[in-house]
């Protein structure tokens, strides 16, 4: 969430109030926010779910694209890293 | 007052043009990593180079750009090794010459892969660490025949041409997060690239370049120097052709 908080103020968006609900194309962060986020989540976890998927996966919501980064790194563990 | 130190990925970086390009921004102060299938005594040669002359460092990095799958765990591993890269140099692509009704599929489809799909691949990911730290610079090696043709270099042309459409496109949809995306055309240039091209060829198209010979190696390496530079911060989207006239 500090991620997220921390791109709006950097690309200066209004952000709106986050939980699992919160429709991700009404958060006040566009698609280049999106792909900084993923960026840095990439650099702090190690993983990018969206790559390593088998199709392209669309979250709608942000409880939605917390799953997919805890299903992701449940899958990693044990899993040797780079 | 140090300053941090940027690292460039430039590939096809063990002959050639790419070679060159690497052996420039190294002398620049630049960290250059160069990608390329096989090493060669000239870019082992150029390494050492650097190290005695406190340039650099280059790096030579194995790695076949061909392999597209692979290409996002190459990033990962040069991002935890040299940090997020400061430059992309999308320089490797091959040609295979001849008449397009008689070239096999499979060299048709390796141009397009390493040519085209390979290095927008490679920018996918690279592209990513430089959002994150909000600056970046990619130089694409297009080429004149991109723009102007010839017989022969259908499929080559075509992604040469290819690396222009992307620059315009991703100089747009970056330029917010102070990455700028630009094109080197190159001319025809002496490399093993053009080797079978025959003399007589090569002396006629020099002859009618404006300034009556073939632009360099080295010319190219400087415009790729300049557009890294503080100097080209407000350049992008566009392309810088270094033909010595041969399409003024």
């Amino acid at each position: 969430m500090g991620q997220i908080e921390q791109i709006a103020r950097e690309h200066g968006k209004a952000l709106a109030p986050l939980s699992d609900e919160l429709v991700l194309v009404e958060s006040g962060l566009d698609s280049l926010a999106f792909a900084v986020l993923v960026a840095r989540l990439e650099t702090n976890l190690g993983i990018d779910p969206f790559t390593a998927a088998e199709e392209a996966i669309f979250p709608t919501t942000l409880g939605e694209f917390v799953k997919v980064y805890e299903r992701g790194l449940a899958r990693d563990t044990g899993a040797a890293r780079l | 007052m140090a300053k941090e130190q940027h690292s460039v990925l430039v590939t096809g970086g063990s002959r050639g043009l790419g070679l060159a390009i690497a052996q420039r921004l190294a002398a620049s102060g630049y960290r250059v990593i160069a990608i390329a299938r096989n090493a060669s005594k000239e870019v082992t040669a150029a390494t050492a180079y650097a190290e005695q002359t406190g340039q650099g460092p280059l790096h030579f990095e194995q790695f076949d750009l061909g392999k597209i799958d692979e290409i996002p765990i190459l990033v990962r591993r040069l991002h935890t090794r040299f940090g997020p890269l400061f430059a992309l140099v999308n320089n490797a692509a091959l040609g295979h010459a001849g008449v397009l009704a008689t070239m096999h599929d499979s060299k048709l489809e390796e141009q397009v892969r390493v040519n085209t799909l390979s290095p927008i691949v490679l920018t996918k990911y690279v592209v990513r660490g430089m959002m994150s730290a909000g600056r970046g610079r990619i130089v694409n090696v297009a080429s004149i025949i991109g723009v102007t043709g010839y017989s022969g270099l259908a499929a080559y042309a075509a992604t040469k041409t290819s690396m222009i459409g992307l620059t315009r496109s991703l100089a747009r949809e970056v330029g917010r997060l102070n990455i700028n995306v630009n094109a080197v055309a190159p001319g025809f240039l002496a490399t093993d690239m053009t080797r079978t091209l025959d003399a007589e060829n090569m002396a006629k198209i020099a002859r009618r370049s404006a300034m009556g010979r073939l632009a360099e190696t080295e010319d190219v390496a400087g415009a790729v120097e300049f557009l890294l530079s503080d100097k080209a911060r407000n350049i992008t989207g566009t392309v810088l052709t270094v033909d010595a006239g041969t399409t003024a």
